[in-house]
Parts: structure tokens; C-alpha cells; sequence
């Protein structure tokens, strides 16, 4: 009696499997992203986009908790040993990832978004241009800042190169202007220290006459800052991406402006470009395997369609 | 009181130089700005304090702050719950968290080490779980701003977190250092096999520790979520606890248990808020924080022994 209902248990669940795996045609790809954060969330909407729009692909969507290069690794090696027809991967540490983006290259297609490894054999990047970013926040601390003066610059590690890339593309803008860079603070992602960096900074420099966030959770870290010390509008503040507070600085004219990516577009671009190229169409990979999202400049004329934009991305 | 001695010149000496490199330290914004962080960082360090006391270790509490932060957010913005139910709410949740470690370290005998490492794992990713890894936030804090005001605001010119923390290091004193329940703490954590054979509920003292520690951890959250306004629950309060474990044993504890103090902890998580004010102060790069905090603790810590050796040949 135990063994039939055993049996009948096992036959329910090979039918379950068998209904739900697709039928041979379809490509399985995988996106895998560097850690966990919201900016995902939006890059996630994309990816489920292209999945919808092709019947032939199967999207997958990898988050490694730890957003180590170990974890990700294991991530990928789980997905190679599935049989996977392509994976888009935001490398933690591209340099030293190239020799395993490559073991990727030579059993499947492989792109990079978000952050690439250009000396590795992947077919083509998809992300933004880190530089042009930084120039655009360089135009906005130049718009908020006529008369000039000092700025500090928070970000959470230097050695990330999307941080060195946008910090590049400032300090070439504004050479030879009358801005001048007092610093760089880092905090390790910790939110409790990047505030504290902020609250030091407006202590320690007085007349500091603006505060760069770099990276996305450093808007709201150095708004909330400088509403404790009661210097709202006095300091002028640029910053990156679009975590909810910094949209709301923005709106109330806290925060001077911001510079945001496209990350639904890196899932939806990718997944359909790999689509494609799976099914032999080469033609919308660029010749520089290299193609850039633009970044886009919100001030407060733009912020309520961007936020109305992105709450429709987010599902709210 | 021999032990807090050397981290509080330590920490003396520390804040005349960088007063004198730099007078803004004493400037109030910064005395406000430092104060703050004190109180917030000493209300759950206090209660890692009488923990290590105990003999054992938490591991979990930096976890247990995202956990705690997204709640916090969720009750508030979300389901809009009053505030105070909010809160008292978030520290039943905490200190549930901590009957629970309490419960499996004494009933199921199992390392408080390894306890609070899987609740260090396990509540990351439940708050990851819960907050479908976005950030959860206060925004403008509308429908709550007397909650808001009063976990970021100021009580007649000194930060609330610190005067939270006035208010806690007192009673824990008298708690610790001037009642019968502050003498079980230590003689269990010195000797637990004697502790029991004395006639103490060896387990009931051990267990009610890490209760402890769950309210004032469930307090610190609820202070830190209103100081970073956002919550990123892969990392919100990662570390924490080691700041928390650092400031109780550079204050004297032990960790083979039985030694410790309040003041000694209080002096602990000031020493490593200093030293994390006077990289920024002093215009040391960022990225010499953790090796400035490091090698300083490491002099005194050095310095001290020396000290303590010598005044032992001499008495």
C-alpha cells in the first residue's frame, strides 16, 4: 500500500517536470548580476520583457547574495553544468574574472553587462559608459556651482572601476574650471559610514560648496546629512542612480540632480541580443563589441515622468 | 576598574592630539555628530557586553539590524501601523531573536558561536526574502514624524540615541555592578560548573543575557534605521557586531567570560568612534580607516599590557 502511494507520488512528479520543462527548441540564458540591489530589480523587468517577447529563450535570473567573484563563479559553473545556451554576467572583478569569462566563451555564449572584462573573449558588452557619466555630473556640479568652489566626492570603494571610471570622467571636466576637489571619502557600502563621512566633511570644511555621491546609495546618505546639519540648498549635491530618496531630493530641490543608468535595458538589450545572435544574426553586435546605454541627466523638470517611469519598472 | 584604565587614557590621549591637529573636533556639530554615533553603536555594544560576560558571543547582531530595519519600514510605510506599536513590535521581534539564541545555547547545548553564525546567515537573508531585495526606506517619514524626530532629533542639544544610551548604561549598571543578578552574570561566565553547584540557574542566567541583548539590539536598530533612512538589506549593519565585540573587549571584557564592565564598554565604543572621526578630521584618506583603527588599538592595547605588567612587578 506505502510502495503504491510512493509510486504514484514519483509518476505525479515526473508528469510536473516533464509539463514544465519547454520543449527542445528553447534557449535557455541566464543573466547573472554582481550583487543584490534594486538597481537589479529594474534590470530583472528587462530580462522578463525579452523572455515574454520570444517565444524561443528562457530567461534565468542569478542574484549571488555575496557579490563575490567566488560566489559567482560557482553560479556560473552550476549553470554551464545545466546545459545553458548563454549567460550575460556583471563581473565582480573583470581583470582577474577574464580566464573564467573565457572557460565560458569556449562552452557557450557569453556577454558581459553592467561592468565588462575587455580583454576577455565574450562576444559582446552591454552597459553604460562610466566616463560619459561622469562628464554628465561634471556638467551638473559646473550648473550648480557658477561661482565655483569646493566639492568632496563620496563613494563606496575606490577600486571598483565604475567608481575610478565616473570619478575620471569628473576630475577631466572640471580641470582648469573653478571647481576644485577637496577629497574622495569611501565607506565600504556601510550606510551608517557614509553618512558619518558627510557629517564629518560639513564639519571639517565649512565653506564646502558641493557633495558628489558616486555611487547610488550615497545620495540619500549625504541628503540626510546635510538636512541634520540644516544646510539644505546651501550645499549643492549631484548624484547617481535612483534609489527613492534621492528621487525625492531631487523633486523637493534638494538634490540639484542626478545621473541614472538603464539597467532595463542592459536585461532586456542582452537577452534579445543573445537571442539573435544564438540563432545566427550577428548584425546587432556592434564592430567595437561594445554597446553603450546612455545615461540620462534628471533635474527637477524631468523627475516626475523618470519616477513614474521607473515605479511602472518596479511593478509599484 | 584597572582594565578601563589604559583605553580610557588611550582614548584621552587620542582626543588632545586630534584637538590640537584639528580644533574643529571640538567643534559642537562634530561633539553632536560623534554623540550620536556613540549612543548608537554603545546601546547594543552593552548588550554584546553582558553576553561576553556570560561566557558567549553573538554573531548575528548586524544581521538582526537588517532584519529589524526592513520590518521597521514595512510596518511603518507599508501597512501604516502607529508608531509606537511599530516599535514595540520591532523589539518583541528582537528580543524573541534572542529568547531563541538563549533557548538553543542553553536547552539544546549548542555554541553560542555556532547559534548566532546561522542567525548571522539566516536573518540576512530572510530580511533579502522579506524586502525582495530592494531598499526599504522612511522616505519623508510622513504619518510618523514624531517617531522620526525623535530617533534623529536632539534633547536639549544632545543627540537622543546618546541620551538613550545615558539612560541604559545607568540602569545596566546598577544591573550588572549593584544587584544579586549582576553577581549570577559573572560568577557563571567565570565558572559555570561552580555557578550551578552554588545553587544558580546556570542556564535561566545565561538565557536571560542574550534577552538582554535582543531588546538593546532591537532599541539600536530601530535607531540606526532612522539614522540611514534606508535600509539596503544586503547590507545594512554588516560588521556591526564586531564593532560591538571590539568595543566590549577593548572596555575590559573578557572572552573567556566573567570580566567586564559598563564603563569599560562605554570607553570601548567611544575609543572606536574617535578613531573613526579623526581619519575624516585629520584628512587621512579613506582608505587608511580600518589600518588607522587597527594599529592604534593594537599600541594601546600593547601599551597597556606593559603598563599592567610593570605595575604588578613593582606592587
Amino acid at each position: 500500500m506505502r510502495l503504491n502511494r510512493f509510486v504514484a507520488l514519483a509518476c505525479v512528479g515526473l508528469l510536473l517536470t516533464v509539463a514544465c520543462a519547454k520543449n527542445g527548441g528553447t534557449k535557455k540564458l541566464a543573466f547573472v548580476t554582481n550583487n543584490a540591489a534594486d538597481f537589479w530589480t529594474i534590470a530583472r523587468k528587462g530580462c522578463e520583457k525579452a523572455d515574454a517577447e520570444l517565444a524561443d529563450i528562457a530567461v534565468e535570473f542569478r542574484i549571488p547574495a555575496d557579490g563575490t567573484a567566488a560566489e559567482q563563479k560557482r553560479i556560473v559553473d552550476d549553470l554551464l553544468a545545466k546545459g545553458i545556451d548563454g549567460i550575460a554576467i556583471s563581473p565582480v572583478d573583470p581583470d582577474n574574472q577574464t580566464q573564467m569569462i573565457n572557460d565560458i566563451a569556449r562552452q557557450t555564449l557569453v556577454f558581459t553587462q553592467d561592468s565588462d572584462a575587455l580583454n576577455s573573449n565574450r562576444t559582446c558588452y552591454i552597459g553604460t559608459d562610466n566616463v560619459a557619466a561622469g562628464r554628465q555630473a561634471a556638467a551638473l556640479i559646473k550648473e550648480a556651482l557658477p561661482q565655483g568652489g569646493k566639492i568632496m566626492i563620496f563613494v563606496g570603494k575606490l577600486d571598483a572601476r565604475n567608481a575610478q571610471e565616473r570619478l575620471q570622467g569628473i576630475r577631466e571636466s572640471l580641470q582648469g574650471s573653478n571647481i576644485q576637489i577637496i577629497d574622495v571619502r569611501t565607506d565600504d557600502t556601510d550606510r551608517v559610514r557614509a553618512k558619518s563621512n558627510v557629517a564629518d566633511t560639513l564639519v571639517l570644511y565649512p565653506d564646502v560648496a558641493g557633495l558628489v555621491g558616486l555611487w547610488g546609495y550615497n545620495g540619500p546618505a549625504i541628503l540626510n546629512a546635510v538636512r541634520d546639519a540644516g544646510k539644505t540648498g546651501q550645499v549643492k549635491i549631484v548624484c547617481f542612480d535612483e534609489e527613492d530618496e534621492t528621487l525625492a531630493g531631487v523633486k523637493d530641490g534638494a538634490i540639484y540632480g542626478t545621473v541614472v543608468q538603464q539597467p532595463y535595458e542592459f536585461g532586456y538589450q542582452s537577452m534579445k541580443m543573445m537571442a539573435a545572435a544564438l540563432a545566427g544574426d550577428q548584425s546587432q553586435i556592434p564592430p567595437s563589441k561594445q554597446k553603450f546605454v546612455d545615461t540620462l541627466v534628471i533635474k527637477r523638470a524631468e523627475v516626475d515622468d523618470f519616477i513614474q517611469k521607473i515605479n511602472q519598472l518596479r511593478g509599484r | 576598574m584597572k582594565k578601563e584604565l589604559g583605553t580610557f587614557l588611550l582614548l584621552v590621549v587620542l582626543c588632545i592630539a586630534v584637538s590640537v591637529l584639528n580644533p574643529r573636533f571640538l567643534a559642537p556639530a562634530n561633539l553632536q555628530n560623534m554623540a550620536r554615533l556613540i549612543g548608537a553603536y554603545g546601546i547594543f555594544s552593552i548588550g554584546l557586553g553582558m553576553v561576553i560576560i556570560t561566557g558567549g558571543i553573538d554573531l548575528s547582531v548586524g544581521s538582526v539590524f537588517a532584519l529589524l530595519g526592513v520590518l521597521l519600514s514595512i510596518m511603518l510605510t507599508e501597512w501604516g501601523l502607529p508608531s509606537l506599536l511599530a516599535v514595540l513590535a520591532v523589539i518583541g521581534v528582537a528580543t524573541a531573536l534572542g529568547a531563541f539564541h538563549g533557548l538553543l545555547i542553553t536547552k539544546a547545548r549548542i555554541q553560542p558561536f555556532i547559534v548566532t553564525l546561522c542567525g548571522l546567515l539566516f536573518y540576512r537573508g530572510l530580511a533579502r526574502f522579506i524586502a525582495n531585495d530592494e531598499t526599504k526606506g522612511f522616505g519623508s517619514a510622513e504619518g510618523f514624524e514624531t517617531l522620526h524626530n525623535l530617533a534623529t532629533g536632539s534633547l536639549f542639544g544632545i543627540p537622543t540615541p546618546f541620551v538613550l544610551l545615558v539612560i541604559i548604561s545607568v540602569v545596566m549598571w546598577v544591573v550588572l555592578h549593584r544587584s544579586v543578578y549582576g553577581r549570577y552574570l559573572f560568577a557563571v561566565g567565570r565558572n559555570e560548573t561552580a555557578a550551578r553547584y552554588s545553587g544558580i540557574n546556570s542556564k535561566k542566567v545565561v538565557a536571560s543575557a542574550y534577552i538582554i541583548l535582543g531588546i538593546l539590539a532591537g532599541i539600536a536598530g530601530i535607531v540606526f534605521a532612522f539614522y540611514t533612512n534606508s535600509i539596503s538589506p544586503s547590507s545594512h549593519g554588516n560588521f556591526f557586531e564586531l564593532y560591538g565585540i571590539a568595543a566590549a573587549v577593548l572596555g575590559g571584557c573578557s572572552l573567556r567570560g566573567g570580566e567586564g564592565s559598563i564603563l569599560g564598554i562605554l570607553i570601548g565604543t567611544a575609543l572606536l568612534q574617535v578613531l573613526q572621526n579623526l581619519v575624516n578630521l585629520l584628512g587621512i584618506p579613506s582608505s587608511l580607516n580600518f589600518a588607522v583603527m587597527g594599529a592604534v588599538i593594537l599600541v594601546g592595547v600593547i601599551a597597556d599590557q606593559l603598563l599592567q605588567r610593570r605595575s604588578a612587578r613593582v606592587g
